[in-house]
């Protein structure tokens, strides 16, 4: 059957600060079709959406809608052309009611004699959420009330109308990023049969998951993204999971990247072990084990729990369940400071937001997380503060015009390293590395991985939770597979004989 | 896999309880205002009896309802965008201040009549509308432009009548304060007028959609086009209507246009605000909410001024309440609902 071209992007790029989020992708959806997007964590896919939607522009390519350049300002002239998004972030008006929020910003359509017509405002939303099969949902409803299945069912009602209000009978393109987190499978059904509904009216849909099995039943053709590329493209028919799988993953990388060669057999002593832990609605049942000079990674996609366990590790957040013991002794944490008393630190993901305070100098930041042990009589001593920036600069070859130049003009390589002198000086021996090498060239990535080597060959423990699969199977002795908060494997990761990236792929998705 | 698939939901739906939970506990917030209202009364008929449950003590606390009312009201939009008016002291004051200067009155040959207090609310409107423009375009903190204005207002109050204030003359205003319709006098009218106005504007106009979602999260008005700037300007020119009415009000009370006509109007309204149920954090609560807490704020002080509480004590109580009612209803580690 030959379906008309609806949309298509050609040789995307989309660059932020240096890096390349978007190296030239495509995308071609056609009228009635259900377009599958799939790719790990960074392959590009919500980048994409959000160029089509118009919340960013890309850096290069063209796109076009029904054959006519298309280059949308912002969301509201996308939705004029035809394009619609359900994000993946909530976006209904908790406060108001289903139907004020179906025509949000558009009120003034109903106002009569200088009043809003709710009356006829509702019963227009009665019939939009009929369209979409959703005709039990009473749009007086204040959407609080709501459970998360119908507030997702509420926003796609208001997604199809708003683009197809504004683009009057033609046929639109529906963005749906991860629509199905939240949904228990009676609800996913419920949300395929709308889909079905949509395309057989002629209208497309590109649906954005993690979660494999879902896509592989409802697309009729499937991208695959990698590293912000194009990394296959197959029809429904010819798709498989492995195949997918195959597609999604890198090669790996050279052994000396990963510094294999000092990777070290750990010894037996468990430094931190968690039994049955969990926090209530992110993770549960987690019983991971850390020994002594061992890098331990774990694996997941965003939701599937390996931050957070992270952070209850780390002291941040307090498990509702299980327990943790570090050194053979049970703990319970109120806060990262009492973590950090027993030997705990995570140097965080969000460096800018959590990692480095940008108007210290370099000296000060790195004094941080140890500032008793620079003191005398409660009073930090700039000398030993001087002493440790100067040696931690040489050690580490951190680039900066001196020890007192504020920490935001390095750059982020640099920034990153004086976050790894901050955690090594306060002297923690279990350290947690949140995608350590985020935001960092090439060259002092591979720095950082050497860096840890040395740490764990001086006897402290790392947990780890890599960029890339790539970077976290080449960097572990062991690593640990999470999906939707649960542990679903084990691979022994010995530098003679890692794991393959299809292997770990096919237990996080 | 079937196994792995049950234990995922089990996951889901301890989230979804969460959820439902944390909804459960803000519908029973929702019902507490009431509840401390008929506390209050109570509580106060029991210890003065006849003196506080009177006809006559009730048309007090009407009269003594209206400005609080006035104030609130505006407050209250400023409140659900998420920002704070500091200002309410002394454009009250300015405005009642301005106001008595241009009716007729001992200290000079002015009379205005209508236009006087037509012009009075009218600078009131112009601080709130100044307020909203430095706060949005300069980016200033709503609290530091709010608190300036404050300063800035009731210097000009003083500066408007130089020195000694102004007593009005105008007969007719002067009547004002004894007339009453239906038993209720003639400034709660007023501030009910208002009060359905705001009504009218929270419920009924598409501004006021506008002001639960500026409050809830400002990206989602502004991704379909909704001005969110303007929206905040409109929203503090409001307010400073409300309040230039509340400062004519007050010199209605007092026929003596003093600076002090706003002073100690602010922390009540705030407390009425926030005891209400409308939310610090902005996009909850509104203009019913206000009602009850001001009606609380206003039965507590004519309650305890029966009693003869010091009027110290009366303010520190009164701080007590807004700082318990904020605890109770801060959002503390919010579920964030991102999928």
């Amino acid at each position: 059957m030959e379906r008309k071209l609806l949309f298509s992007a050609k040789n995307i790029t989309k660059s932020f600060y240096g890096t390349q989020a978007l190296k030239g992708v495509d995308l071609e959806v056609h009228e009635g079709e259900v377009v599958g997007l799939v790719g790990e964590n960074g392959a590009g896919k919500s980048t994409l959406l959000k160029i089509i939607i118009g919340v960013q522009p890309q850096t290069s390519g063209e796109m076009f809608m029904q054959g006519k350049p298309f280059a949308p300002a912002d969301p509201m002239a996308a939705n004029k052309e035809g394009v619609g998004m359900v994000f993946q972030e909530q976006s209904l008006i908790v406060n108001l009611s289903v139907g004020q929020n179906i025509f949000f910003g558009h009120e003034k359509d109903f106002m009569k004699y200088g009043v809003v017509n709710w009356k006829k405002m509702y019963e227009d939303a009665r019939k939009v959420l009929e369209e979409v099969n959703c005709g039990y949902i009473n749009p007086k409803k204040k959407v609080i009330d709501l459970n998360f299945a119908t507030r997702q069912m509420v926003e796609i009602a208001k997604v199809v109308n708003m683009t197809k209000s504004e683009h009057g009978d033609h046929k639109c393109l529906i963005l749906l990023d991860e629509p199905t987190s939240v949904l228990n499978e009676a609800e996913v059904q419920n949300l395929f049969k709308e889909v079905r509904k949509l395309t057989a009216k002629g209208h497309a849909v590109v649906f954005v998951s993690h979660h494999l099995d879902e896509v592989l039943e409802i697309s009729d053709r499937i991208y695959v993204y990698k590293d912000g590329e194009n990394a296959g493209n197959m029809d429904i028919k010819d798709a498989t999971e492995e195949k997918l799988y195959e597609a999604m993953v890198g090669h790996s990388t050279t052994t000396e990247y990963y510094h294999l060669a000092d990777q070290r057999k750990p010894e037996e002593e468990v430094v931190l072990e968690t039994r049955d832990m969990g926090v209530s609605g992110v993770f549960k049942h987690c019983d991971i084990k850390l020994r002594k000079g061992e890098i331990l990674g774990i694996c997941g996609v965003v939701g599937s729990g390996k931050e957070e366990i992270c952070s209850v590790v780390c002291g941040d957040v307090k498990p509702t369940s299980g327990e943790m013991y570090v050194k053979g002794k049970k703990v319970s944490y109120s806060s990262p400071a009492q973590a950090l008393q027993d030997g705990i630190l995570m140097i965080p993901m969000e460096r800018h937001a959590e990692g480095i305070v940008r108007n210290l100098s370099v000296a000060e930041n790195m004094a941080l997380s140890n500032a008793p042990l620079l003191s005398e009589h409660g009073i930090v001593l700039k000398k030993k503060v001087d002493e440790q920036a100067d040696r931690w600069i040489k050690k580490l070859r951190i680039k900066t015009s001196s020890k007192d130049a504020e920490l935001i003009s390095l750059s982020g390589g640099n920034q990153q390293k004086v976050v790894f002198a901050r955690a090594l000086a306060s002297e923690a021996d279990i350290i947690i590395l949140n995608h350590p090498t985020r935001g960092v060239d090439v060259g002092a990535k591979e720095e950082i991985y050497a860096l840890t080597r040395e740490v764990v060959a001086q006897g402290k423990s790392v947990i780890l939770l890599g960029d890339t699969l790539d970077e976290c199977i080449g960097m572990s002795n062991r690593v640990i597979v999470m999906k939707d908060g649960l542990i679903t494997g084990e691979f022994q990761a010995d530098a003679d004989e890692k794991p393959s990236q299809v292997s770990l792929v096919t237990l996080m998705m | 896999m079937v196994k792995n698939n049950q234990e995922a939901l089990t996951i889901q739906e301890e989230f979804a309880n969460k959820i439902k939970a944390e909804n459960r506990r803000e519908k029973l917030i929702k019902w507490a205002p009431v509840l401390v209202l008929v506390v209050l009364v109570v509580f106060f008929t029991i210890a003065r009896g006849s003196a506080f449950a009177s006809a006559s003590n009730f048309v007090t606390i009407l009269n003594q309802w209206a400005i609080p009312l006035l104030v609130a009201l505006g407050l209250t939009f400023v409140i659900m965008i998420g920002s704070i008016d500091l200002s309410i002291d002394g454009t009250v004051g300015m405005a009642g201040s301005i106001a008595a200067v241009l009716l007729m009155n001992n200290m000079n040959s002015n009379n205005f009549g209508v236009f006087g207090i037509i012009i009075a609310i009218l600078c009131s409107v112009f601080v709130g509308f100044l307020i909203g423009v430095i706060h949005v375009k300069l980016k200033v903190p709503s609290f530091m432009v709010s608190f300036a204005f404050m300063n800035i207002c009731t210097g000009i109050a003083y500066v408007a009548y130089s020195g000694t204030p102004a007593k009005v003359t105008d007969p007719v205003f002067a009547a004002l304060p004894k007339m009453s319709f239906l038993g209720i006098p003639l400034i709660t009218w007023i501030a009910l007028l208002m009060l359905a106005i705001c009504i009218y504007i929270q419920e009924f106009t598409p501004f006021g959609r506008h002001i639960y979602a500026v409050g809830t999260d400002e990206t989602i008005p502004r991704s379909v086009g909704v001005n969110v700037d303007r929206v905040k300007i409109k929203v503090f020119t409001l307010a400073g209507f409300l309040f230039g009415v509340a400062g004519v009000v007050g010199l209605i009370r007092e026929q003596l246009g003093q600076a002090s006509i706003g002073t100690g109007k602010m922390f009540p309204a705030q407390a009425a605000v926030v005891i209400g149920g409308t939310s610090l954090a902005g996009g909850k609560g509104g203009v019913i909410n206000t009602i009850i807490g001001t009606l609380i704020m206003t039965v507590l002080e004519n309650g305890l001024n029966m009693m003869g509480v010091d009027s110290n004590i009366k303010t520190g109580i009164q701080g007590v309440i807004i700082l318990v009612a904020v605890i109770l209803t801060t959002k503390r580690g919010s579920t964030i609902i991102s999928k």
